[in-house]
């Protein structure tokens, strides 16, 4: 809820045009008078104008996650009066749930600002007098504005204070008077305080340390302590809570607002308009590629209406315009839903995704993609949440490696059970589930680590000491190595409940090595160390992660492990929130081995390179095979993009059509290339007409089984490469494989299908995109022609998803062509690599970032690394999405 | 305080309903069967009770009239000792939480962090008697006890072996301490090594309860994905540490506990907030298990504590006697601060022979109160042995604390005064008595241990040695 009677009066002064999605230009005239002037509204957390006139609620208007009013606990005690509340006897005015919103925001910015009109009554009230408190008794709190006699008073709990705010920052004698006043209090991430009151500067100071020790559990209180013991007595004009230090010239601009100034209008507007573009690419965008887009799309267009694209559906149709803004009643898009007449096979839209078109026209029919693209909306719903990350078996591999220095490759392998693919990936993280074997096996190996470690050399780097004394230095010792091998600080829960360990073995007579051995167990086991732990913040919107969840977040994503000390000390140090110094540890990281090997994870979980270990021909069909051939044609693959995204450091749609490859004397021969000798050998293909790029490589060609079916080769162009959508075939079809026969190829089968009327509307979408590989047998090998000596062919045309004119090739080199320079290829390359870096499947609300990730990439060159950069540098990265986002 | 005791008949009576033979429960069954042996003979049994942060020398004085009131029902079976000193175990620059705390039963300053400089009490009358070990099936040490202070090993563990080191692992939940006593036989012979898994699992748990919880950070999906990894931990648990040879009709295990354990009870010695009854129920529950494995003579020799040495709490709740509200606790509160300084370890501190002091009254009193607990719970009909004595009167229980005045800014006030009392010990002491010993530690210790016959005695073997027959029956 917003401020409405002050903002019905800015908007007289106030238009805004929004242009295209998501910009917004402000034509305003100049306020009047300083009055009229708006207030800042960045970072605002908690908001109260007293406004109400009577009850006993006091509204947050903040309009910021879930809102936070206040109660008043004797209402007898005050009066309302214009926009004001006038405390006139103690009471006590206390939100009704705890304020933790405001805790877990001003944790993760280490910042905050506290911001009051107020009128005392007397300057005498003093201990101090509660004006604005967090707290939970008279010791315990988060932060206090108060009154001492003649001046006020802040308290604040930092890592640098105790936990009753002390020392306390004053804002100087005098400067509390009986009179109206703007006092504010901002607190920066670098600890510096200051305290202004109206608008003048009247103290600045340092307090050291972080916010992390703040309680959650906190209530917000006005006018008194939790336990009613320190009154203040005077009226409240305005409260603002931010999440952030506002800087004097904002100070300055909310003075000048004064205590009658409500909520930016700007503000209200700029969210009207994001969340009705939200509503469009959330709710609406994903109904129109489910049910309509597969007749009204650019390529299928029926009626000469295409849905998927802002200009062409505003245009309409044959029978003129569909979309009529403000008026679903009159809009004929409607109509037809509404009447069962479309979609015209299928259910039909449910009640409830009918009321959301109809919303949607009504409300303006806000539009804010360019075009619908059901790529964006093929993920199940909920897959793309925001799910805790376990470590896949690789990470974990990696990560505890990377701590400890043990390699636990070979039993974690063994003992731990395997990720599954969903999504196309084996990280995604809501598939990452766990069972009573990852537990026993997490617990197993952590005591196996241990004993392969040097327990008291690694305890070293923390601490000289060998005390088990959590008096002495044991604690401190505890809260290092956790920071280290959970990637984070540790907070006083944290250090305490390991500690317990050091006690526990103290206390049965154990030693040092042995209790920080049993420590590095449990902190192996630990929830920090086996998931990705992030905050979920709570107030709406975009936040920025905290500098060590970004740590993680660029290190698991760079290397596929955790942070490595120069990392975890830009977090500390606070460098990461700068984009220049955050790209700069990028392009360090990138220099490392551990980024070629994460790549090549990608590289591997992308194509399922997995798969050849376990492939089993037949054996009378395929004589030649063996086993070793499948892990040969996986080593090429990977030798392969190492050399092209790394070695050449070439554009990642080169892999589709670069002249070279790696093979074994084995594979070679296979390929019917000349082997050479000793292993894994490059092999240059500029003369070889028929092989070069991924595509006619065996770890991919081997994907259609042993009769290469143009069916899963179609599918996996069109999916992996283009980023298409089709539905399962629907019941009752017989999908057994036809297969071919003398005087009737693969390619003549497909072709009987196309033309079939109930399969043809589907499979025309992808089996072309796989005639240009008929002439490669189910295991790669090249034939002119099949078993029965049928000729093969090689034309056919790149149908790419969203457009209309198919392309023709008329051999596989000219289709690697084709799909090395075409954009849809670049763009699926975009959306895989953000995929396996994000551990999610990608949906419409990631669809700008991925879009504005592609960009910067292309820009850049196109290379992984220009990739994985931009990646890093996205709001998807930089930024998590709160609880209360839609 | 609602926990209802667990009677020795109680537990027979289960037992009883057992068809089959358990390990565990024939040994109940056979030691009880000597228990009610025509053969005189008495088990030799010592035990240290240890209650932390003491009572002024000063308020000793005024016997049963003031904080010692709780002991009264039972003092014709005690020996109340005023005037013991432990100077001689102090140690430069640290204060009596760690050295007097040691001291007590031991008579010597700790070596170390970990260890004692001597072995207890118990453990010495335990090897003079039972050289060749205990019965089979006995737990040879049972080291108990609900505390919050963990940061030295001394705080809170009183039974050390003859080499220093601790007698046995302390177990600090009641469910845990049943475990130790009627888990098995199997465990018997040391239980080091699980105890420390458990330990280890416990921290984890803790962990993923915390991101399950109501302050968990974690969005929604997110918890239940940590939830769900929470109940496969819980699963593993079970299956790791199930207890052993366990049957349905046996007795029951005492409840998990609510209260904090481990290192989520003692945050960096700032201390908890604690209500008397949370309190006060665990500290029963923990004192009628010891008290029962006592009755059903599977165990001899150990020790029990109630609140660490140097002790962290803020406690809250009224302070009921026989009946009439004496106090209500409010530490922090009372003293208008949070964390440490909001203890009631603050209350000895500022003790004030001069003041009413009655906030440290009602803590000491309370303290008095839960010891006589569990010695009464040792002095039941039930527990009355062949002599006619009950096991309070036949066994060697040795009550002690750290200092003689919590104030830290005299050595020599500090750990002199030290509270004592003992039990008659089957007849080698004299009770009913308030006494002032006027000795030292050593002494009143090596005095006991004479009157058990044993070779051993505390403290460096070239001092002179003072007999303090005055406590000799």
């Amino acid at each position: 809820m917003v401020n409405e009677r002050r903002i019905a009066m800015e908007l007289r002064w106030c238009v805004f045009v929004a242009i295209t999605c998501g910009v917004i230009v402000q034509v305003s005239a100049p306020p009047a008078s300083a009055a009229d002037a708006t207030r800042v509204s960045l970072g605002l957390s908690a908001f109260y104008t007293f406004e109400e006139g009577e009850g006993d609620v006091v509204k947050d208007r903040s309009g910021s996650g879930k809102s936070l009013d206040l109660k008043i606990e004797k209402p007898s005690a005050v009066t309302w009066k214009d926009s004001a509340l006038v405390v006139r006897s103690a009471t006590k005015i206390e939100s009704v749930h705890s304020a933790a919103k405001l805790a877990t925001q001003c944790k993760r910015s280490n910042a905050l600002t506290i911001e009051a009109w107020i009128k005392p009554t007397n300057t005498s009230q003093k201990g101090p007098a509660r004006i604005v408190s967090m707290s939970s008794s008279s010791v315990q709190r988060n932060f206090t504005l108060g009154q001492e006699r003649d001046r006020y008073q802040f308290r604040l709990r930092a890592t640098s204070t105790s936990d009753n705010g002390i020392p306390d920052t004053g804002s100087g004698n005098g400067k509390a008077e009986t009179k109206l006043a703007h006092v504010v209090f901002t607190r920066g991430s670098d600890g510096r305080v200051r305290f202004y009151v109206d608008g003048e500067q009247t103290e600045s100071r340092k307090v050291d340390g972080r916010l992390s020790n703040w309680n959650v559990g906190f209530p917000l209180i006005l006018a008194n302590e939790r336990k009613a013991e320190r009154p203040w007595l005077g009226e409240f004009h305005l409260v603002a809570i931010y999440s952030r230090a506002l800087s004097s010239a904002e100070i300055s601009q909310n003075y000048s607002a004064g205590p009658k100034a409500g909520i930016d209008p700007h503000e209200a507007q700029r969210r009207e308009l994001a969340r009705a573009e939200q509503t469009f690419a959330t709710k609406v965008a994903p109904l129109f590629a489910r049910h309509c887009l597969e007749c009204h799309d650019t390529g299928s267009k029926k009626g000469d209406l295409d849905l998927s694209r802002k200009l062409a559906a505003f245009e309409g149709g044959e029978s003129g315009k569909v979309i009529l803004s403000g008026n679903a009643e009159e809009s004929p898009l409607w109509e037809q839903i509404v009447s069962g007449d479309m979609p015209p096979q299928g259910p039909g839209l449910s009640a409830s995704d009918q009321a959301v078109i109809k919303e949607w026209i009504d409300d303006g029919a806000v539009w804010s993609i360019d075009m619908i693209d059901p790529a964006v909306y093929a993920s199940k719903p909920g897959a793309s949440d925001h799910w805790v990350q376990r470590l896949t078996v690789s990470e974990y591999i990696e990560t505890v490696r990377s701590a400890v220095g043990v390699d636990i490759a070979k039993e974690a392998t063994r003992l731990l059970p395997p990720d599954l693919r969903a999504d196309g990936f084996s990280n995604t993280a809501y598939n990452l589930s766990v069972d009573l074997k990852h537990v026993e096996a997490y617990s197993q190996l952590a005591e196996m680590i241990v004993q392969r470690m040097d327990v008291l050399e690694f305890a070293k780097r923390f601490s000289k000491s060998q005390s088990l004394n959590t008096d002495a230095t044991a604690r401190k010792f505890v809260a290092a190595a956790g920071e280290w091998l959970l990637r984070g600080p540790l907070d006083d829960r944290e250090v305490t409940n390991y500690s317990g360990i050091l006690t526990a073995v103290a206390s049965a007579g154990g030693d040092y090595e042995q209790g920080v051995g049993l420590m590095v167990e449990a902190m192996l086991q630990s929830p920090r160390f086996i998931y990705r732990i992030e905050t979920q913040p709570d107030g709406g919107g975009n936040q920025r992660v905290t500098d060590f969840e970004l740590a993680s977040r660029m290190s698991y994503i760079l290397w596929g492990g955790p942070p490595d000390e120069a990392l975890l000390k830009a977090a500390r140090d606070g460098r990461l929130a700068d984009k220049d110094r955050c790209q700069a540890e990028v392009e360090r990281m990138l220099m490392d081995r551990r980024a070629v090997e994460r790549s090549k994870q990608f590289a591997a979980d992308w194509l399922n390179l997995d798969r050849l270990t376990n492939m089993q021909p037949n054996q009378e069909r395929f004589p030649e095979w063996t086993p070793e051939l499948g892990r040969d044609m996986r080593a090429e693959t990977l030798a392969f993009f190492e050399e092209l995204v790394w070695k050449q450091g070439r554009p990642m749609s080169d892999l589709f059509d670069a002249q070279f490859t790696y093979a074994t004397p084995q594979l070679a021969k296979h390929y019917g290339l000349k082997p050479q000798e000793g292993g894994l050998r490059r092999y240059d293909l500029s003369g070889e007409p028929v092989r070069g790029g991924l595509l006619t490589q065996g770890s991919v060609l081997t994907i259609g089984g042993d009769d290469a079916s143009m069916v899963t080769r179609g599918l996996f162009v069109m999916r992996d490469l283009l980023r298409g959508v089709i539905g399962a075939p629907p019941p009752g079809v017989d999908t057994t494989p036809v297969p071919p026969k003398p005087g009737m190829t693969h390619r003549d089968v497909a072709e009987d299908r196309i033309q079939n009327e109930s399969c043809g509307g589907c499979h025309i979408k992808f089996e072309p995109l796989a005639f240009g590989l008929e002439q490669f047998d189910g295991l790669g090998a090249f034939h002119l022609k099949d078993e029965f000596g049928n000729q093969l062919r090689s034309e056919g045309q790149l149908v790419v998803p969203g457009e209309a004119k198919p392309q023709p090739y008329t051999t596989p080199s000219e289709l690697m062509k084709l799909l090395s320079t075409s954009d849809r290829v670049r763009e699926t390359l975009t959306w895989k690599v953000t995929q396996f870096a994000m551990g999610r499947p990608l949906g419409a609300r990631d669809a700008t970032e991925v879009q504005q990730i592609h960009q910067a990439a292309t820009s850049a060159g196109g290379r992984y690394a220009d990739l994985i950069t931009a990646v890093v540098m996205s709001d998807l990265v930089q930024k998590t999405r709160s609880q209360d986002e839609p | 305080m609602k926990n209802k005791r667990i009677h020795r008949r109680t537990m027979l009576r289960s037992v009883g309903a057992a068809t089959v033979g358990l390990p565990l429960l024939e040994e109940m069954l056979t030691s009880t069967a000597s228990a009610a042996n025509a053969t005189p003979e008495i088990p030799v049994r010592a035990f240290n009770v240890f209650f932390g942060l003491g009572i002024p020398a000063p308020l000793q004085k005024e016997g049963f009239r003031g904080v010692l009131e709780p002991l009264q029902p039972l003092s014709k079976k005690l020996l109340i000792m005023r005037e013991v000193d432990q100077v001689r175990c102090d140690e430069k620059g640290i204060n009596a939480h760690y050295d007097g705390a040691t001291a007590a039963f031991t008579a010597e300053p700790p070596d170390g962090e970990a260890k004692s400089g001597g072995p207890s009490i118990d453990q010495v009358i335990r090897r003079a008697h039972y050289p060749d070990g205990l019965p089979k099936g006995m737990v040879p040490t049972l080291v108990g006890g609900t505390f919050f202070r963990r940061s030295r090993v001394g705080r809170y563990v009183h039974s050390y072996n003859m080499d220093g080191t601790v007698a046995a692992t302390i177990q600090e939940k009641p469910r845990e301490l049943f475990e130790r006593v009627f888990g098995g036989v199997a465990l018997a012979g040391g239980d080091r090594s699980e105890r420390l898994k458990r330990s280890v699992l416990d921290t984890v748990v803790e962990d993923y309860r915390h991101y399950t919880g109501a302050n968990s950070p974690l969005g929604a999906s997110s918890r239940a994905r940590v939830a769900d990894h929470l109940d496969r931990i819980r699963e593993f648990e079970q299956r790791a540490f199930a207890m052993k040879h366990r049957q349905s009709s046996g007795p029951q295990i005492p409840p998990r506990s609510i209260i904090p354990h481990g290192g989520p009870a003692d945050p960096g010695g700032q201390g908890i907030d604690i209500t008397l009854e949370q309190l006060s129920s665990e500290w029963r529950l923990l004192s009628d298990v010891y008290a029962l494995a006592v009755q059903m003579d599977r165990v001899r020799f150990g020790a029990l504590t109630f609140l660490a040495a140097g002790e962290r709490i803020r406690l809250t709740g009224d302070y009921m006697y026989n009946g009439k509200k004496l106090w209500e606790f409010d530490d922090a509160q009372q003293q208008n601060a949070g964390g440490d300084k909001g203890c009631s370890h603050e209350w000895w501190h500022k003790f004030n022979e001069k003041k009413k002091n009655e906030a440290l009254r009602a803590h000491a009193h309370m303290k008095m109160q839960e010891v006589a607990y569990f010695l009464s719970a040792l002095d039941s009909d039930e527990c009355k042995e062949p002599n006619g004595r009950t096991i309070l009167e036949n066994s060697l229980i040795t009550i002690s604390t750290e200092s003689g005045d919590g104030r830290h800014n005299d050595v020599k006030r500090e750990l002199s005064g030290v509270f004592h009392c003992i039990t008659g010990a089957n007849g080698r002491f004299k009770t009913g008595q308030i006494m002032d010993v006027g000795a030292e530690g050593i002494d009143v210790y090596n005095t006991m241990l004479d009157a058990f016959g044993t070779k051993d005695r505390l403290g460096p073997k070239t001092r002179d040695a003072q007999q303090i027959d005055s406590i000799r029956a």
